[in-house]
């Protein structure tokens, strides 16, 4: 039988992806690889991890807490009791911290929260952007259930919902030595917050009436009060720090600062704390080991690892492709 | 099963208003799924199905309601993409389907209306009416045969399409009705039929034809015409509907289509309801979190103002409602787009990778491979079982004249696929196979000794002269066409027989005319001076000795022109041998060597032998031969007891070595095939030596293997049939089938471990097998053994033995056919392979896969089989891992809000999650990834094994992923969270809040997974690092765009708000970026440990193979090195077990076989004559005239 010529007609063209055969590259995870990725990340890690300690280790910080000093009771429940009775007025107490390394400028004030879930559901939606933004219109049905004042509905509140109501309303004052300490309370918010998230309106029905109060009120238009604006940017974790000044002098070693608190917030109902704290900042930020002990952590490990397996590699060389290895070779061989 | 109804058919012939009131079905057959009104809804009640998709519509409900922590679009979007992308494929489909129906629905055809015949379609025709069918068409229904062109009522029908059987079979319609061929005289026919009813039985039908004048008369199979057949070398047939449409028999036979889903997509469901589970644990957690952290005491909250859901007096409601509201939030935890992915993946890789694999195009036919169906690719890589029909699949149904041995000597210089199979393996090259001048279909001989002439100076030529006389002689072969050798066509009832006649031809002794009671072949005798002499010899055939399955030998007695009477006989050499006289035989020795040699070879071969009879003994002998014949009981037995008193004192002249050709490179596929550990089942339609002979030649069987045979044809058997009942014969037959099964598996138990077992087992023995009581047995033996041949199988028999191993043993299985018959064993299977490029498409219509050849099927399964499965499994693991990743984030988050269930990240954030950020890259791996490239998949065909022991996609794999997948998202949240909280972040003291650290986090998230697909990648081209790397970057672009929209800009996507300028804010914080280069870091630790030691210590088998890859340099990688490396952990015996095996193999196989379709059993009945038989009676009845008598036709063949 001649060989009757075919026409090719489906015969697929030869394209490298489409026979897969494209170009490529083909990295194995050899010994000798793991050796030196260990290493690497050991020699990398080490350093990183010491400048980030460093950094850390800059860091001045002193922390008090206050919630407890600043209302007698036995209890907490005892404590809100007493709070409550100054009818919003708060209590006002003393707290000293004693500077026992100096502070460079800007030295920053904060407020710390315990056990406040400004993350829980409900918390985290009652808000209205779009009235925070000056937007008039903006929708509030998102704002529930603080909407409207004692559910009034010609009482608008502005800025509404649970966020806002809630607003941290304890003040400081402080002073160095005797000497009245100044500290600017702007700037303290993120600037980009400040111009395009917060709208130049006032404050409408907000928080006036003391019984349904829950926490400060706002004066003037709501994007220059930053104490709000910093408030409003909600904490991930019922943990947290809260931006409230900033000192612009150095507080030299063996200062004493003394910080008058106009103890309004109400932590006790739900037996939270609060605190004080003074820090200055590094490159890195405040106070924390973490990354900087995380990093040795890790750099160390892989150091020693890639040391441990470069000395196993040296004790017990495997031939790389080795097909006496291949299983079925070695069933053959039993 | 009791159905209830009428248990015969009564149908009125050609009386339409009659039938009516039975409400037969019509005769139009539709395969396809869906009508346009029921596609919508049955559509959509498939894909909801789907455990995935029915719980994303769930999900997208709940997200509509208050109690949705996300958006409503975060849901639906994915879910109407996903549902879209499968209904619009559905669709597609059927669309196709539909046509195809359509098309043979509106087969143009002839039927019987008002007194004449019209041509209507296919679909019109009623059961009862009478319809014309003309040569070369397709019978458009089963049919009750009236008459036809011929006067005597036969017609020739061809059954590809229901047995895979090429040759011809009768049919012959009643007496009785033989003058019913004018539409006329049919109007005056007024018969009744009553028969069985719609069954899928091929071979069986029982019915009575009743006249008006009360004649009753039986009906069996020979007057039956059925649907599916084709008719052939017949003018016309006139015959009556019997069945229509789905009833017919050949649509009872086939099964409908199975929807097929992989077995990786069946344990994609189970491991879907354990992410399910893991889901409802972390919602039940939260929902008993949640009412317990809820109290007044959290005054900020204002729980005593509208508490909705978060009422802390109604502890019990608040739990459930945060339940549902959870369920929403880790909805996550199921991969959406996994499906699509997957979808997405395996169709790009069958349209550009199967379809456009140019290693499986097959250039003899035009034909490049073609997926059907993106549903199965990852099974290719798992299979274990391989259920191989025989002719046109192993072999291309072509019997080539190959070898011979005459006097002793072998001739013939071919070499066969099995002896290249060899030289292969043994790295020996071997030229290629060249057709010379004297090439013709069924001759592929080439000997200088023998070709033009030069057989008469060998030394045996007066054996040469008696061998090719015998060829051209002793055959029941027709001669179709002009007397030319270049014209003339060979009818033979075997292509067997026809290959040994053209071989003749070949060598000078040209048989052209078969005339009543004679031959005459024109012999062509080279003379001395290179010249040669042609002269017409005539040869009066005085008696034919017929073929048979029990004699398995044919002769031929003739007289000469001299007047000398030689009887010529051909057949199995133990037969042969049996019968030559005892002296005066001396290459009896040198033949048997070389019938061994034949035989290992693969090829199968007849032995010839002659003796001249004297005039007295055969005279003598004729008077009880003609009684025989003519005896009306017991005919058989007694033409067989005759035949034995004259075939005697043969003299062995040689014999003849036919290749049964098989597909180009079988025994190599298959060779490899068991390398990678699959077992290869052969069902064949075909006789047992056949085979056999079959499995020797694609080095299936080989004579290392202890073979266990369940023959059903043996003497008690036979006897029992003969003689009993039929409840009789088949408890014999039961009880002789079960004892030979149980004598073999105590057998195969107990030597086990010291061979290998292979296991031929025919049609009607395995029906008694494949009971149910017996099915254990039979499974478990056949699963012991190496490889088991099945012959003479039914269609069903075929599905029913797929299933026996599919279903009873749990394993993957893949069946492969190129015939009608094969349709339901293809759709049996998990897997169904069609051969493609010839002329029936039906198996390819049935497939999931259509390839045109076999050996393309080595590379669909090692090579896209292999892929596709380590893709698969690898990206599955991978969506588990990265959704678990991120869902638990987000609780651990909660687990920090009172299990409010506060989405910790942005809305966007959630939903481009899985549909931008990682899914691309993804579908690259699932595209691109190679373990090792496809020359050492196929050159490793063991790694294959991994597939099959599933050690991509076991628990030890998944629960890797899984862990990290929980490992890492503690770390992805906890780093971030202790590197940057409370404290500050930056020297300006300010602290970052929730939006901020999420972004963190869900950054850190990005890198790793992303970073963790790299890893588990080794095979990275362009694209990879393009939609790896690009996916981070494309998450900054995002995010840069994102925060960068002025709040108020971004519509009624008021979360923007939450996010703008977070990205900018933290990009300026170097505590962010220590964060993003640590977490990613240790999160990844782990398993570049994990990856590094396994490969150091415990490498597994492509992880040697990619680093033995490596150091070779690509030139330098030709077979042989391969086969080198391969070799050397085997043990020299092993190699060397070769050439052992051919000494084996020359000892003990030979390959008789020889097609004759003449197996009679009660199973399947072969009351179709074939043309063989035919000839032979036609050359009987002439001489004397009983023919007549026994409702034998005469047929007008040759005669004119």
């Amino acid at each position: 039988m001649a060989e009757t010529k075919v026409e090719r007609l489906n015969e697929p063209k030869y394209n490298p992806f489409t026979q897969q055969e494209l170009p490529a590259c083909k990295p194995l995870l050899v010994p000798k690889l793991v050796v030196i990725t260990f290493m690497f990340i050991g020699t990398l890690f080490i350093p990183l991890g010491a400048v980030c300690l460093q950094a850390s280790s800059e860091v001045v910080e002193y922390t008090k807490r206050y919630d407890d000093l600043c209302v007698t009771g036995a209890t907490n429940s005892d404590k809100e009791a007493n709070l409550l009775a100054t009818s919003g007025a708060g209590t006002d107490c003393q707290v000293t911290l004693a500077i026992t390394e100096k502070m460079k400028a800007p030295v920053y004030i904060y407020y710390e929260m315990h056990n406040f879930y400004q993350n829980h559901r409900r918390y985290v939606k009652s808000r209205s952007d779009e009235q925070i933004r000056g937007d008039a219109a903006g929708a509030m049905s998102s704002c529930e259930p603080k909407v409207y004042t004692g559910g009034d509905s010609k009482l608008e509140v502005s800025p509404c919902g649970l966020i806002a109501w809630s607003f941290f309303n304890d003040t400081y004052s402080m002073s160095m030595n005797g000497q009245n300490l100044p500290f600017s309370e702007k700037g303290i918010a993120w600037t980009s917050d400040r111009k395009e998230k917060f709208g130049n309106q006032e404050a409408l029905n907000f928080n006036d009436i003391p019984e349904y109060r829950g926490g400060g009120t706002i004066t003037g238009p709501v994007n220059e009060n930053e104490h709000f604006i910093v408030w409003m940017r909600t904490s991930a974790l019922p943990t947290f720090r809260k931006l409230y000044g900033k000192i612009d002098q150095d507080l030299e070693a063996g200062s004493l600062i003394t910080v008058d608190i106009d103890n309004r917030y109400n932590t006790y109902k739900f037996d939270g704390k609060k605190k004080i704290v003074l820090s200055t900042a590094s490159w890195l930020g405040g106070k924390n080991d973490f990354l900087g002990i995380a990093y040795l952590t890790v750099g160390s490990i892989c150091f020693i690892f890639g040391l441990v397996f470069l000395g196993l590699l040296c004790k017990y060389p495997r031939e790389l492709g080795d097909v006496t290895l291949l299983s079925w070779n070695k069933v053959a061989k039993e | 099963m009791g159905v209830e109804g009428p248990k015969t058919r009564k149908i009125f012939i050609n009386e339409a208003e009659k039938n009516e009131a039975a409400e037969y079905i019509d005769n139009s057959i539709s395969t396809s799924k869906y009508t346009v009104v029921s596609f919508f809804p049955k559509g959509l009640y498939e894909q909801f199905q789907r455990v995935a998709n029915f719980y994303f519509l769930i999900i997208a409900i709940l997200s509509l309601f208050e109690f949705s922590p996300v958006h409503p679009v975060t849901n639906v979007g994915p879910l109407v993409m996903v549902i879209g992308i499968s209904m619009l494929k559905e669709a597609v489909e059927d669309t196709k389907r539909h046509k195809k129906d359509s098309e043979v629905n509106s087969t143009p055809i002839l039927v019987l209306r008002d007194g004449s015949f019209v041509e209507t379609e296919w679909m019109d025709i009623q059961v009862g009416e009478i319809i014309k069918v003309l040569d070369k068409s397709f019978f458009p229904a089963d049919l009750l045969m009236i008459s036809s062109s011929d006067p005597d009522g036969v017609c020739y029908v061809e059954t590809m399409n229901l047995d895979g059987e090429t040759n011809l079979k009768i049919k012959k319609c009643l007496d009785n009705t033989v003058s019913f061929t004018t539409p006329h005289s049919l109007n005056d026919m007024q018969a009744t039929l009553e028969c069985e009813m719609p069954n899928n039985h091929l071979y069986t039908f029982t019915g009575n034809l009743s006249f008006q004048d009360n004649m009753v008369h039986s009906l069996s199979p020979m007057q039956v015409l059925l649907r599916g057949c084709q008719l052939k070398n017949t003018e016309w047939i006139i015959g009556s509907v019997i069945f229509t449409g789905h009833e017919t028999k050949v649509m009872m036979n086939s099964k409908a289509t199975p929807s097929k889903r992989s077995a990786i997509e069946h344990q994609l469901d189970k491991l879907i309801v354990i992410l399910f589970c893991m889901q409802c644990i972390v919602c039940i957690v939260g929902a008993v979190g949640s009412p317990e952290f809820l109290d007044m005491k959290q005054w900020y909250l204002a729980l005593d103002e509208n508490p909705g859901f978060f009422d802390p007096n109604e502890k019990a409601v608040t739990g459930m409602v945060n339940f549902v509201t959870l369920f929403i939030l880790f909805s996550t935890f199921i991969p959406i787009s996994l499906y699509v992915s997957m979808e997405m993946i395996k169709f790009l890789s069958v349209v550009y990778f199967i379809n456009k694999d140019r290693s499986i195009y097959d250039e003899h036919s035009d034909t490049a491979a073609l997926a059907r169906t993106s549903n199965l690719n990852e099974e290719l890589g798992q299979v274990q079982y391989v259920f191989s029909d025989k002719t046109g699949t192993l072999t291309q149904n072509l019997m080539e004249f190959f070898k011979m041995s005459v006097g002793g000597v072998p001739y013939g210089d071919g070499i066969t696929e099995i002896q290249r199979a060899i030289a292969k393996r043994e790295g020996k090259a071997l030229p290629d196979d060249v057709k010379d001048e004297n090439y013709e279909t069924g001759f592929n001989f080439k000997d200088k000794r023998i070709m033009g002439g030069n057989w008469i100076k060998e030394e045996h030529s007066e054996e040469l002269l008696q061998f090719f006389r015998l060829l051209a002689v002793c055959h029941t072969v027709i001669p179709e066409g002009d007397p030319e050798p270049d014209k003339i066509h060979y009818q033979a009832a075997s292509p067997d027989e026809a290959a040994l006649v053209v071989a003749a031809k070949k060598f000078g002794f040209f048989f052209h005319t078969r005339t009543t009671n004679s031959i005459i072949v024109a012999e062509t005798i080279p003379n001395a001076d290179g010249t040669s002499t042609t002269e017409d010899k005539e040869y009066e055939v005085l008696a034919i000795l017929e073929f048979n399955s029990k004699r398995k030998r044919m002769s031929a007695i003739v007289r000469t022109q001299d007047d000398k009477v030689l009887l010529f006989c051909k057949g199995a050499d133990n037969v042969i041998y049996e019968r030559l006289s005892k002296d005066g035989n001396e290459f009896r020795e040198k033949s048997l060597e070389d019938l061994g040699a034949f035989g290992s070879d693969g090829l199968r071969t007849l032995c010839c032998a002659y003796k001249e009879i004297p005039r007295a003994t055969y005279e003598e002998w004729f008077v009880k031969f003609d009684a025989a014949r003519t005896s009306l009981v017991n005919r058989e037995q007694m033409l067989d007891d005759v035949a034995e008193i004259i075939e005697v004192d043969l003299k062995l002249i040689g014999c003849t070595a036919i290749e049964d050709k098989l597909q180009e490179g079988v025994p190599r596929s298959i060779e490899l095939m068991a390398e990678a550990n699959i077992n290869i089942w052969v069902l064949t339609g075909d006789k047992m030596e056949t085979a056999i002979n079959i499995g020797y030649a694609c080095s299936l069987l080989t004579n290392e293997q202890r073979k266990f045979v369940i023959d059903a044809e043996n003497e008690r058997i036979l006897e029992a049939e003969a003689t009993m009942n039929k409840t009789g014969a088949i408890e014999i037959l039961n009880e002789e089938v079960m004892s030979q099964l149980e004598k073999a598996y105590d057998d195969a138990k107990l030597m086990s471990e010291s061979m290998k077992f292979a296991l031929v087992i025919d049609g009607k023995a395995l029906q008694v097998a494949l009971q149910p009581e017996n099915q254990n047995l039979f499974r478990k033996l056949g699963m012991m053994c190496a490889s088991v041949v099945c012959c003479r199988v039914s269609p069903l028999q075929k599905a029913d033995v797929t299933l026996l191993v599919k279903e009873g043993a749990s394993m993957i299985t893949l069946s492969i056919g190129d015939g009608a018959n094969d349709v339901s064993m293809i759709q049996s299977a998990h897997i169904g392979v069609g051969i493609s490029g010839n002329e029936g498409m039906q198996a390819v219509m049935a497939s999931d896969f259509a390839v045109a050849q076999f050996r393309f099927l080595t590379d669909l399964l090692l090579v896209h089989g292999r892929w596709s499965y380590l893709r698969i499994s690898k990206i599955i693991g991978y969506f588990f891992y990265k959704n678990i990743l991120f869902t638990l984030t987000q609780f651990w988050f909660n687990c920090f809000a009172g299990f409010s269930g506060q989405r910790f990240y942005d809305d966007w954030y959630q939903s481009a999650y899985n549909v931008l950020f990682t899914s691309v890259p993804v579908i690259v791996i699932g595209l691109f990834d190679q373990d090792v490239n496809r020359a050492m998949g196929k050159a490793f065909p063991q790694l294959y094994m991994a597939g099959q022991k599933n050690i991509y996609f076991n628990v030890r794999a998944l629960s890797w992923w899984i862990l990290t997948g929980i490992f890492q998202s503690v770390i992805c949240f906890f780093l971030p969270i202790l590197a940057g909280h409370p404290a500050a972040v930056s020297e300006e003291g300010h602290m970052i809040g929730h939006w901020a650290l999420a972004t963190t986090v869900y950054t850190c998230v990005i890198i790793t997974v992303n970073c963790r697909l790299a890893l588990a990648v080794s095979f990275h081209t362009i694209f990879h690092h393009v939609f790896i790397w690009g996916s981070i970057l494309f998450w900054y672009l995002f995010i840069f765009i994102y925060c960068a929209m002025t709040p108020g800009t971004a519509g009624s996507l008021d979360s923007s708000d939450n996010i703008y300028y977070v990205i900018y804010y933290l990009v300026g914080t170097p505590s962010y970026w220590f964060s993003i280069i640590l977490t990613p870091v240790v999160c990844l630790l782990p398993d570049i440990l994990m990856q590094g030691m396994e490969r150091w210590f415990r490498p597994l088998d492509h992880q040697i193979i990619q680093e033995w890859n490596a150091k070779q340099s690509k030139d330098s990688m030709d077979d042989k090195l391969i086969e080198k490396i391969k070799n050397r952990g085997r043990t020299k015996s092993q190699i060397e077990g070769t050439d052992l095996l051919d000494e084996v193999r020359n000892r003990s196989h030979t390959g008789y076989a020889f097609e004759s379709p003449q197996g009679t059993s009660y199973y399947a009945p072969q009351e179709v004559v074939d043309a063989q038989k035919r000839a032979s009676v036609f050359v009987l009845r002439k001489r004397s005239n009983y023919g007549g008598s026994q409702g034998m036709a005469v047929p007008k063949i040759n005669e004119e």
